[in-house]
């Protein structure tokens, strides 16, 4: 394989490179809409006073357990009703529904895992609950919290299936114009656009391994 | 003048009474130990108190000022956490300044103020380390200073002590009740070793399962227990249990003075009597029990009985002495052998009788 496939791809006029710049766009925007929902609500359900907790937790998890095919074929045709179909909040919504499961999990568990003395001791020398939740128990929070968005941020760059029926054709992601590619018999593109995609994955992964904290999964089934 | 008054608080969790009717005054500037065995409610009173549980019914008010329905950043009493509860993302100053800042306090201002409570507590030069790299000694150190930063109108403790080491908890004990004396803040002291309220505490409030069992200044606490329970916790550590004088007399042996003597303490009554004494308090002769020198302290009880074991305490002896059906310890200077008869001398003020 030659050099001259590489510079097609990242010709900047190329499908690949606007492929990669909607793709990172989508991630960056299903991760923030994931930290909207996943922050309160992993503080709300770490409390164990929290009426129906393990009710909430669970929701987070339902459409992970039912067929892909299934959900997401159905997610499409609720988006296409809102007039979602073919758009980016689209694109976006579906993969924040896949992310929440990451994000909200983990969110609980990073803050389960931080002592709630903190929090009071804060209380006790005059701070109201809100300063005390971003200056004490976030912080606290915060490997895991960046450990979810690294999660939700790699998923959703691979994420094909819902892409595919709620975005398709008008949205091209990476994984859809490898899937796209393949289908033409242009191997060498399909090639390049895969190892793209495999960048992202081990530079995070590493990442993940040093913010990681064993005892936050330990602390899930508090 | 009172300061902090506690009226006829209730608290539980659920449906288990925690707290049972408390009531306590507290003078300004004064410093009151609240003892009691594990699980008897000492943390939960601090915590009812800083706001951190609802509480059943019942008023705390510090001056004229009602906080029982008060949120808990709007008490103004804060609080040493038994685990210090520092915060490890901060340095000891930003530990300690936190809740100056949290008022809007100048910069320059808490600057001025961390720096001077970082010299009372003895931290200079540990400013700008983070309170991970402490010893369990300076954490506890900064926890105090970051309490008193606010200049708080009651600081409470909960077993500041208890995570330190013996040598280290002694000078932190003398420290901290220096401290109170020139700072003059309003305290209370949660601790279960008596000897530390007694060394600490201007008063001591013993608590048993969520009632002040009683409360007075040490020496009432430890010379004048009113209840068998307090006696019990401050460490009389003999203890004998009969129904009348004359049970009392089948199962050990009186001599016929201690008979008399005891005689009027004893009113007719229906449960048994329990009867206290410390076992420093506990005179053991090896003479025997007419010898002329052991009259001359007329106002003793006098039991015999033989020695059963002897353990060395590093300045004395504890001797246990069989007496009948009942074991007293007694301390004493020198070593005696198994079997050895000997009569025990307990001067009737040492007696607490219930
Ligand atoms: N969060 C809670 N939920 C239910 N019960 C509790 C809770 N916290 C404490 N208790 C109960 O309240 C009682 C008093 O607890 P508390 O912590 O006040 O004891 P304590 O006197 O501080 O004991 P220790 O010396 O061991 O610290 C205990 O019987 C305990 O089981
Ligand atoms: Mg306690």
């Amino acid at each position: 394989m030659g050099v001259k496939y590489w510079h097609q791809v990242f010709n900047p006029y190329s499908d690949v490179s606007s492929a990669l710049i909607s793709s990172v766009f989508i991630a960056v925007l299903t991760v923030i809409v994931c930290l909207l929902v996943s922050v309160p609500a992993g503080y709300a359900l770490s409390k164990r006073s929290m009426p129906f907790r393990a009710f909430w937790m669970l929701l987070f998890l339902i459409p992970q357990a039912f067929p892909n095919l299934t959900v997401y074929i159905n997610i499409a045709r609720i988006f296409y009703d809102f007039g979602l179909n073919g758009t980016l909040l689209g694109v976006v919504l579906v993969h924040s529904v896949h992310g929440l499961m990451f994000s909200v999990w983990i969110s609980v568990a990073a803050f389960s895992s931080t002592d709630p003395m903190l929090e009071r001791a804060s209380r006790n020398l005059g701070a109201g609950p809100i300063y005390t939740f971003f200056h004490i128990v976030l912080p606290q929070a915060m490997p895991g919290i960046i450990a979810s968005c690294i999660f939700v941020f790699l998923e959703s760059l691979d994420e094909f299936t819902g892409t595919f029926f709620v975005g398709a054709p008008d949205i091209t992601t990476l994984p859809l114009l490898l899937y796209t590619a393949s289908m033409e018999g242009n191997y060498q593109i399909a090639s390049i656009t895969a190892l793209i995609l495999l960048v992202p994955s081990i530079g995070f992964m590493i990442i993940i391994n040093k913010f990681m904290k064993p005892e936050m999964l330990s602390k899930l089934g508090k | 003048m009172t300061h902090l008054l506690i009226e006829n608080l209730h608290a539980s969790y659920g449906d288990k009474v925690i707290l049972n009717n408390i009531n306590l005054a507290v003078a300004q500037g004064e410093m009151i130990a609240l003892l009691g065995p594990s699980g008897c409610g000492k943390t939960t009173l601090l915590n009812a108190l800083c706001g951190f549980m609802p509480i059943q019914s019942g008023c705390i008010s510090i001056g004229d000022r009602k906080i029982s329905t008060l949120a808990a950043e709007k008490r103004n009493i804060t609080m040493v956490f038994q685990s210090y509860a520092l915060w490890p993302h901060m340095t000891v100053s930003q530990n300690i300044g936190y809740g100056l800042k949290v008022q809007k306090v100048e910069r320059a201002e808490i600057e001025t103020r961390v720096n001077e409570l970082l010299s009372i507590v003895n931290l200079e030069g540990l400013q700008d380390e983070k309170v991970t790299a402490l010893s369990g000694g300076q954490r506890q150190r900064v926890a105090l200073a970051r309490a008193l930063a606010i200049r708080p109108d009651v600081l409470v403790l909960d077993e500041p002590l208890s995570n330190l080491d013996a040598k280290v908890r002694l000078n932190v004990r003398h420290e901290i009740k220096a401290l109170q004396k020139k700072l003059g803040f309003t305290s209370l002291i949660v601790t279960h070793d008596q000897e530390e309220a007694l060394v600490m505490a201007d008063r001591i409030a013993v608590l048993n399962q969520g009632q002040i069992e009683q409360l007075g200044t040490p020496e009432e606490i430890y010379h004048q227990p009113k209840t068998a329970f307090v006696a019990d916790f401050m460490g009389a550590n003999n203890k004998l249990t009969f129904s009348s004088l004359a049970s009392l007399q089948q199962q050990i042996s009186l001599s016929s003075l201690t008979q008399s003597k005891m005689q009027p303490s004893f009113s007719n009554k229906s449960t048994p009597y329990q009867v206290f004494f410390r076992s420093e308090d506990v005179g053991l002769t090896t003479l025997s029990q007419d010898h002329p020198k052991l009259h001359n302290e007329t106002d003793a009880i006098r039991i015999l009985g033989d020695v059963q074991q002897s353990a060395f305490l590093g300045g004395s002896y504890q001797i246990s002495v069989r007496c009948g059906k009942h074991t007293i310890q007694a301390d004493h200077h020198e070593n005696l052998l198994e079997g050895t008869p000997v009569t025990l001398c307990v001067p009737a003020g040492a007696l607490h009788i219930f």
